[in-house]
């Protein structure tokens, strides 16, 4: 019964959305507020619904109910309950299911808590909020249901790939989902403020919510899956400009963008059109995303069922939106008011290029991404493009990007003094210069890379850092005023520092790891060893171990740090998934500090006495944990930003009555 | 059933109510004011605030406070009168909020499966469980011992039956595990060790692989005569060119095995095979003569219900590895004909038609 009640459920999801596009449409042209609670009540009750489907799909991947053929295809009874229950997103139709629950839950979001959005605004983005609802809830229903039953169903399942049986992987698309699908409102307030040709300071507040919530999210998702291929994969690297990590990485540089500009038209009414533009393009590389990920015309773990069918629909979807959007864009956008002017040198001008930057840097992934395709379909020959075009392109844009990034808050709206923001900087320059000094006397090898890159994550951090120091006015006030304005200081200005610093702490990390990361391979019988940085690794055991789902051989070794003392026993297993019959290696890492000793286990050979060998990798992988702890600070400061209570308009309403001549102490400075 | 329409009949009535609560919400005039203002409003009083802590220079306050304003102004000229429609008709929002979910289950009743019951993994086997033995294939059995041996856990017996049917399934991967758990039990059980012998060889498509070599040495560890580990072992040894041993094994075993033994036919075939030819050539059955039960016992089910691909593949396979070509042929060309139009099982029949004898 409950699979069933979820298949009734999806369908009236379904329908509830084309009510909800059609009575807030109809809401707009009559300017009925009726019709637009008709409206919203149906993108609130879409929501609940789907919400049931989405539950009755993990009951019946809990109980393993292998009459679903969704189930079958990527269950197992054999596969413990954690990840019975992550099967049910870990599949082509689950996801999409999970991508259409988040869908209608940001369009209930948008319905419920919209209240201070004027009503035209609200009725259109409503409306266009259930029409992407439609569209991929209509695909769910029809080409991808996950609720398709099985006439005979069999004895078990096929299991899941045993490589996504992972915690990471559980929380992985959850969170990249919000964040794709969270650019979804965003592309609706779009339509909104082109349909009805405002988009000002108000439409740009309400915008950097949502953008700010789906931002973090990205962050955290994107990170979990390079983390996921960091020590999954067992190839010692974390980011391998795969196109599916480049697919959920361009939403993530064009929300980047969004979020900048967007201040921009908050603050100074300024670049409306610009915003607009990137607000449709953050979901329409979302759904790009959603195509290439889906459709077969890319091999990965990602590619779910090679079906061009559903490809050619997923391309017909995207097409469609985007094409619309685009259309309304060019045809409204012109007649947008320009908003305030701005000096060349100025806040402004440095968010411009910003976003230029950050532009352009999409535009070098999205070739990056897409050349292969193009060729492969039209010249029928496979090219592969991989980090040396990355490093030579996006590289050298990052790093003027991160280069000027410490000074743009240090300037003024309107009009700023360049010479007096670099000036305040002087500490970090000084400090930074000092780190690429010591990292060429210090580190082997010798690395000028190595070395810049070292001193731009110092840089990125203390100019950070200086931002505050100059708002609290350290060291030029006495200690208790200090201490006031760093209490005054507003949410959204930590939240941009942490998710500066923490771009600093990624640089670092990145930098570190990729130029003094050191790999040793060999065959080891046990009692062999093998060196790697310094560190001796003694293989003093294989033994076979049974897991709840696999068979593995677990390899113990001993590992010396270069002083004597044990730094750790590694224990790397090589595992056998019966059910599918794939064979994965289980990476052991040793943390120390904030570098990785990472070992790999390789199969079982026989040597040259006759006995049995294997061949083991170790790798040391320095700083490594910066690299996703500079994200992890991302994301939180975007969180932290995301709870200022100037970001939520209703409260903020309340708590500033107008024009009360600062009733409580209003907090300093701006949001950048 | 009455569950499941009890369920779409909440499911729409709350639907419907959240829409209907709404909009009569809306009818009473709880209607939103526009942000748009306050917003402003809030902007120039942030801007006195920073100036008040000296924070902003005197003049920028001025260009500032007027900028702010004049957006207010602007702000305030573009934005129409509110919305106030006419309540609407009563009969056309009931309408509308009817509509919904009835245009759902329309769908639903044309898309979906209504009717059918969900199946949790636990009911199903509960019914296995319950049902006769003889009514069961092998796959069902398997899961059947599987749940037995969870509530045995110390009882190597449960484990040996779950590796027979595991070995009928076609899965000797998943029957050598299970011997593997039922030998951690009863090590020295020399039975068991053969079996599991015989299971690895067959996972590694008939070859003495060096597991199911000392698989077959424990075996004969715990009972020197145990035949089925003499013949495999001795086998292995032709096979690898150390003809002459091999088969003074065999005609030992031979030797052992007494008169009645069902064993013997095969055991003589095998050493008149090898003796004549110059190379060893494949036994017409080289296997235990449990295999070729079980083999007998999956086409003798698959006579009485003959609808069940994987069935058949498993057939044919198992001819293929058995060597066995005349019935492999028959089993192929009959399970051709029955899936003539799916190409997928067709491919399938042939993969399995092409796998290689053990020898």
């Amino acid at each position: 019964m409950i699979v069933e009640i979820g298949a009734f459920a999806v369908i009236l999801s379904l329908v509830l959305s084309v009510l909800q596009t059609g009575a807030s449409t109809l809401a707009r042209i009559r300017r009925s507020p009726v019709l637009a609670a008709v409206g919203e009540g149906a993108a609130l009750s879409a929501f609940a619904a789907l919400a049931v489907a989405f539950a009755a799909l993990v009951y019946a991947f809990v109980v393993s109910d292998f009459s679903v053929a969704n189930v079958t295809a990527n269950s197992h009874t054999a596969k413990p309950l954690l990840y019975r229950v992550g099967g049910a997103w870990g599949s082509h139709e689950g996801s999409m299911l999970m991508w259409c629950l988040a869908l209608t839950g940001f369009g209930a979001l948008l319905a419920g808590y919209g209240r201070g959005l004027s009503a035209g605004l609200k009725a259109v983005a409503v409306a266009t909020q259930g029409a992407l609802g439609v569209a991929f809830l209509a695909y769910t229903v029809f080409a991808s249901n996950p609720f398709w039953r099985l006439a005979d169903p069999p004895v078990e399942g096929r299991s899941l790939n045993p490589l996504l049986q992972d915690p990471a992987l559980i929380l992985h698309p959850p969170f990249l989902y919000v964040g794709y699908v969270g650019l979804s409102v965003v592309f609706s307030l779009a339509i909104a403020a082109l349909v009805e040709g405002r988009a000002d300071a108000a439409w740009a507040r309400w915008v950097r919510p949502w953008t700010l919530a789906a931002w973090s999210a990205l962050t955290v998702g994107i990170t979990l899956g390079a983390f996921w291929a960091y020590y999954e994969l067992g190839w010692g690297g974390w980011w391998f400009w795969d196109p599916v990590e480049n697919a959920s990485f361009m939403p993530w540089l064009i929300a980047t963008a969004l979020l900048h500009s967007a201040v921009v038209t908050e603050r100074r009414g300024a670049l409306p059109g610009w915003t607009i533009f990137l607000a449709l393009g953050g979901y329409t590389f979302s759904m790009l995303g959603a195509f290439l990920v889906r459709s077969g015309v890319l091999t990965s773990v990602h590619a779910f069922a090679v079906d061009p069918t559903r490809g050619v629909l997923l391309l017909t979807i995207l097409g469609v939106t985007a094409g619309l959007g685009f259309a309304l864009f060019a045809w409204r956008a012109p007649a947008m008011a320009r908003g305030g002017m701005f000096a060349p040198i100025s806040r402004e001008s440095a968010l411009v290029l910003n976003n230029i930057l950050l532009a352009a840097a999409t535009a070098t992934v999205l070739l990056g991404t897409l050349y292969p395709l193009i060729r492969e379909a039209m010249a029928g020959e496979a090219i592969s493009v991989g980090p040396p075009y990355f490093n030579l392109t996006f590289t050298p844009l990052m790093f003027i990007l991160l280069l000027l990034l410490p000074a743009g808050p240090l300037l003024a709206w309107k009009r700023a003094d360049a010479g007096a923001a670099l000036q305040r900087l002087w500490v970090a320059a000084l400090l930074a210069a000092l780190a690429a000094v010591a990292t060429l006397a210090l580190a082997e090898p010798r690395s000028l890379f190595g070395a810049a890159g070292l001193a731009l994550g110092v840089w990125l951090i203390i100019g950070s850092l200086t931002e505050v120091a100059e708002r609290i006015r350290l060291f030029r006030v006495p200690g208790r005023e200090v201490l006031r304005r760093l209490g005054g200081l507003p949410r959204g200005a930590w939240g941009m520092t942490l998710a500066h610093a923490g771009l600093g702490v990624f640089v670092l990390g990145a930098v570190f790891e990729t130029t003094w990361k050191a790999e040793t391979a060999e065959v080891l019988a046990l009692g062999q060893r093998l060196e790697v940085a310094g560190y001796v690794l003694t293989l003093e055991d294989v033994a076979p171990t049974l897991g709840p789902n696999y068979e593995a051989e677990q390899a113990t070794l001993r590992a010396t740090a270069p002083d004597g003392t044990l730094a750790c026993m590694a224990r790397p297993e090589r595992r056998l998934y019966s059910a599918g019959g794939q064979t994965t290696s289980e990476v052991a890492i040793c943390t120390r500090g904030l570098s990785h000793l990472y070992v790999v286990l390789g199969e079982r050979r026989t040597g040259v006495d006759g006995g049995p060998v294997w061949l083991v990798t170790g790798y040391w992988n320095p700083w490594a944990l910066l690299i996703f702890l500079g994200p992890g600070l991302m994301a939180f400061g975007g969180l932290i930003s995301l709870s200022d209570r100037r970001l939520r308009l209703v409260a903020g309403r309340r708590a500033a009555p107008a024009l009360a001549p600062a009733a409580k102490p209003e907090p300093v400075g701006e949001l950048t | 059933m009455i569950v499941f329409w009890i369920a779409v009949g909440v499911l729409s009535a709350a639907v419907a109510g959240l829409i209907l609560r709404r909009a009569a919400r809306a009818m009473a005039g709880g209607g939103d004011a526009d942000s748009t203002l306050p917003l402003y409003q809030r902007q120039l009083s942030e801007i006195e605030d920073l100036a008040d802590r000296g924070l902003i220079a005197a003049d920028e306050r001025r260009s500032t406070h007027a900028e702010a304003a004049r957006r207010l102004l602007s702000a305030a000229n573009a934005a129409g009168p509110a919305w106030t429609a006419p309540a609407m008709a009563r009969p056309v929002l009931l309408a509308m909020a009817v509509a919904a979910p009835v245009a759902a289950l329309g769908l639903y009743l044309g898309l979906a499966s209504p009717g059918y019951r969900d199946q949790p993994y636990a009911q199903r086997l509960d019914q296995w469980r319950a049902a006769p033995p003889t009514q069961l294939d092998a796959p069902r059995m398997a899961a059947v011992l599987r749940s037995v041996t969870g509530e045995r856990p110390t009882d190597p017996e449960p484990y040996r039956f779950l590796a027979i049917a595991e070995m009928a399934s076609g899965d000797a991967g998943a029957a050598a595990r299970a011997l593997r758990e039922a030998l951690r039990l009863a090590p020295d059980r020399a039975d068991l060790w053969e079996s599991l012998g015989e299971a690895l060889m067959v996972a590694a498509e008939g070859e003495v692989t060096p597991q199911a070599a000392a698989a077959f040495q424990r075996a004969l560890e715990q009972d020197p005569q145990a035949a089925t580990a003499r013949f495999h072992l001795a086998r292995g040894q032709i096979e690898a060119g150390e003809v002459e041993a091999g088969l003074a094994q065999w005609r030992l075993l031979l030797s052992d095995l007494p008169t009645a033994d069902p064993r013997r036919p095969v055991l003589q075939a095998a050493i008149a095979d090898v003796s004549s030819g110059p190379r060893p050539a494949a036994p017409a059955v080289v296997g235990a003569p449990e295999i070729a039960a079980m083999v007998d016992g999956l086409a003798a089910r698959l006579v009485a219900e003959p609808d069940d691909p994987e069935g058949w593949v498993r057939l044919v396979r198992s001819y293929s590895v058995l060597g066995d070509v005349a019935r492999r042929d028959a089993a192929l060309t009959q399970a051709k004909a029955r899936y003539a139009d799916n190409p997928q099982i067709l491919s399938e029949l042939a993969k399995a038609a092409a796998v290689e004898p053990m020898r």
